[in-house]
């Protein structure tokens, strides 16, 4: 059996948009680089040259931690976090109930909510602690405050997103069977929300607990302080000691958070 | 061409998918293989391209012993054994010709698959496939965009861009509809044919193994309890191999 | 009617259990800060004072150096973002349980989780003694810190592959590399990609305070201007730092819209565990 020869149809061009992006990625990567003054062999002579920074990593002093003031400084950093999430946790409850279409049917209103939070969402953590400070002075309330608005706005996107797509049936059920606004709340939305939103919390609480390490760089309070203080003077084996063992913290407390959240989803 | 030598298949030890098979396919037939579900009917394609191994006995396809073969000779083997899935199991995000073109990836040099740059003679040996089955017009669509039929369609066109020795298709009508069944089984009757491809395809609707099967082939719990011509195939003789009597579920058509 | 009783509830020990130890971490907080909550009265009035100041009276005069210095930093983001992905690509593929053996993956996704814990800052602290307040101390930094997020999303994609296509790759006799070029490849490409782009949308936020330990970027004018009290131009700075970081979600999140349609990818901000 001999088949004649038969042609392929015509091949299409590579889609505008793919050249298009192709190019933009390409333009912005060299672009960028330029900006940033990338050079790859400054990048490995500088590993390579033997440093402090990298003496002081191989010999960390794990026992500063264990000094009075920076393990008050570790704690406070803890219950900053802790703190800080229930708050901003608390808060983004109204704020996601308001940026919604049930829950805010004003639709001016519902944009005001949304916008002024995606505001808050683009300042990041540490130049949210910087403004504090400046704003009340040195001290850990800026540290609880920027900890506040920073957990507030990222839990408050994740829930409103979500309650955007919670069925709307029991809602309906509830009004058709009567219900006031706190039971319907109570009986249709939250059931559905509940187990999404608590595990959203505890995401905010491991960003909280990591960006707590560092708001003690900006005067705001908790371990980031310490390792400031050994940074400035070169104590690089300090430093390092601080640092892991926090991580070690940060890493048990975010394994159990994380345990916590698959059960609950 | 095919054939097998006291063949057994255990997935776990005791657990029998085939059970002491003896089973001679020459070549250019069409084969059915019918059986209820659980009965060893994909156990028994797989083996043949050994993505399921024997536990024990002998299987020798196309002059090889499949039961004992090096791992560059058995993707040698695979490349003359074109297969069609329930599944389609095509690639989602790529064209139908790189998808067909999937078919030679044996016969070339790796870089030229890795880069998709296939010489001219390979295309049309899938522009052919893809003509056979109709779909040369849609070369250049995207898996995903296809229907259900034509994605098979374009299983079958990988197979046939192969230039295989056999074709197995394990239930490649299983997710389809009556009409679109039918389409896809004619062109496996016809490729069998015309091109003289030895053909096995396991079905569950009895009725279309009785319109297609040359040769049918009843498997029971991994046993082989009927081997005979389709148009011996009476309702009597299907009651034998499924142990029980039929539904209206057993056929693709309506009446049972 | 006779009274019917509805069975006994089981107690749900793991609530009970995780709702205490809540409660005792706040209450151990509450008690444990010395926050001087009185200061809180006058924040709104200092909020408002200081707002007045920063964007009272914008000078638009200020808008290029600062525009200049956000570029920086939106630099520094991709960049970063980019090496990252560099190091992440290879390694996850040898984190995926699927591809590789137990052992390996275990090591590398190890590795991810340590890499994870660090934040940037802290990993520009420790680097800005080797290459100095520049703006490639906030490109490493971010680079280095992103490899354990990117590798994490890259793995879970990995994982959750279907298997039809490689079996399809095995029936046709195909290699090993074939196998993965197309039956791997083709599924996780675009889902990689946007993870890289939603990485980008994360870093921007973590560059643009690298400058305020001087790594670089627009957040040392903004600190600088603080500092000194030059409340125009931090004004500018941080109205510049919202709009830039808005605008690049925006085209970012548009673009990975485009990438994972017809795929049924999950949520990103949730993956990222
Ligand atoms: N990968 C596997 N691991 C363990 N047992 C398996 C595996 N694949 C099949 N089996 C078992 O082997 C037996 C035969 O399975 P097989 O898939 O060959 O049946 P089948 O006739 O194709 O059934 P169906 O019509 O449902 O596809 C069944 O009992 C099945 O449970
Ligand atoms: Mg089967």
């Amino acid at each position: 059996m001999t088949a004649s020869k038969v042609e392929l149809p015509k091949k299409p061009g590579i889609p505008g948009a793919i050249i298009f992006s192709l190019v933009f990625a390409f333009v912005l990567t060299v672009v960028t680089m330029i900006t940033v003054e990338f050079s790859l062999t400054e990048i490995l002579t500088n590993f390579g040259r033997r440093n402090l920074v990298a003496d002081g990593l191989f010999n960390p002093d794990f026992g500063q931690i264990l000094s009075e003031r920076s393990l008050s400084a570790f704690i406070e950093t803890l219950q900053l976090a802790v703190l800080g999430t229930v708050l901003g946790g608390g808060m983004s409850m109204f704020m996601a109930y308001w940026a919604t279409e049930f829950g805010n049917p004003i639709r001016w209103l519902r944009a005001i909510v949304r916008t002024f939070n995606n505001v808050v969402r683009s300042i990041p953590d540490l130049l949210w602690a910087l403004l504090f400070v400046t704003a009340v002075g040195i001290g850990i309330l800026p540290g609880l405050l920027a900890l506040f608005f920073f957990s507030m706005a990222v839990v408050t996107k994740l829930t409103s997103d979500t309650l955007d797509g919670i069925d709307m049936g029991p809602i309906e059920a509830a009004k058709a069977s009567g219900s006031g606004l706190i039971s319907m709340l109570r009986t249709a939305v939250i059931p559905q929300i509940l187990p999404s939103y608590t595990s959203f919390v505890l995401y905010g609480f491991e960003l909280n607990l990591r960006a707590s390490a560092v708001l003690g760089l900006v005067g705001a309070g908790g371990i980031g302080s310490r390792i400031e203080f050994f940074r400035s003077r070169g104590d690089w084996s300090e430093v390092w000691g601080l640092v892991l063992m926090f991580f070690l913290v940060v890493f048990l407390v975010e394994r159990f958070s994380v345990t916590i959240r698959r059960r609950l989803v | 061409m095919i054939s097998f030598k006291n063949a057994t298949v255990e997935y776990q030890p005791g657990v029998k998918a085939m059970d002491n098979l003896n089973l001679e396919i020459k070549e250019g037939e069409f084969v059915v293989v019918v059986g209820l579900s659980g009965a060893g009917k994909s156990t028994l394609i797989r083996t043949i391209n050994n993505l399921v191994p024997l536990t024990s006995g002998e299987l020798y396809v196309d002059g090889e012993a499949v039961h004992d073969l090096s791992r560059k000779k058995m993707r040698a083997l695979r490349s003359r054994i074109g297969m069609i899935f329930q599944g389609f199991n095509l690639v989602d995000r790529a064209t139908v010709l790189q998808n067909v073109l999937m078919g030679r990836v044996f016969k070339l040099p790796t870089w030229r698959t890795v880069f998709g740059a296939y010489p001219k003679k390979d295309q049309q040996v899938a522009a052919q496939a893809l003509n056979r089955v109709g779909m040369l017009d849609r070369a250049y669509s995207r898996a995903t965009d296809l229907s259900g039929g034509q994605r098979q369609r374009v299983g079958i066109a990988r197979a046939l861009a192969q230039e295989p020795k056999v074709i197995l298709a394990d239930e490649p009508v299983a997710s389809l509809d009556p009409p679109t069944s039918h389409a896809v089984m004619q062109h496996l009757q016809k490729i069998n044919q015309d091109l003289g491809i030895t053909t096995i395809v396991n079905l569950h609707f009895l009725d279309l193994a009785t319109a297609y099967g040359e040769r049918v082939i009843g498997l029971r719990e991994g046993k082989l309890v009927f081997d005979g011509p389709g148009s011996e195939c009476t309702e009597e003789v299907f009651e034998g191999i499924y142990g029980r009597s039929l539904t209206a579920e057993d056929t693709l058509s309506e009446e049972a | 009617m006779s009274e019917l009783s509805l069975p006994k509830k089981a107690i749900d020990w793991f609530r009970n259990i995780t709702t205490l130890a809540i409660v005792v971490a706040v209450i151990w907080s509450l008690i444990g800060l010395e926050i001087r909550w009185e200061r809180l009265i006058d924040l709104p009035a200092d909020l408002f004072l200081i707002g007045t100041l920063m964007f009272g009276n914008l000078d638009i005069a200020d808008f290029p150096n600062l525009a200049g210095a956000m570029w920086e930093s939106i630099s520094i983001a991709w960049v970063g973002t980019l090496i990252a992905a560099l190091f992440a690509i290879p390694l996850s593929f040898l984190a995926a349980e699927n591809l590789v053996g137990r052992p390996i993956a275990w090591v590398i996704r190890q590795v991810f989780n340590i890499l994870r814990a660090v934040p940037e800052v802290i990993l520009a602290i420790a680097l800005i003694p080797i290459f100095g307040l520049t703006p490639l101390t906030g490109v490493l930094a971010i680079g280095i810190g992103s490899i354990g997020t990117l590798g994490k999303l890259f793995y879970e994609v990995i994982e959750s592959i279907k298997k039809n296509p490689l079996e399809a790759a095995d029936a046709v006799g195909a290699n090993k590399l074939v196998r993965f070029r197309w039956g791997v490849l083709p599924q996780v490409m675009p889902e990689m990609t946007s993870f890289v782009l939603y990485r980008f949308e994360v870093n921007i936020r973590a560059s643009a305070v690298m400058g305020l330990i001087g790594a670089g970027g627009i957040g040392n004018d903004v600190a600088l201007a603080l500092r000194f009290k030059d409340w125009e131009v931090a004004g500018m700075g941080l109205l510049i730092v919202i709009l830039g970081t808005i605008l690049v979600d925006a085209i970012s999140g548009a673009a990975r819209k485009r990438i994972i349609k017809g795929t049924q990818a999950k949520p990103i901000e949730l993956a990222e565990v």
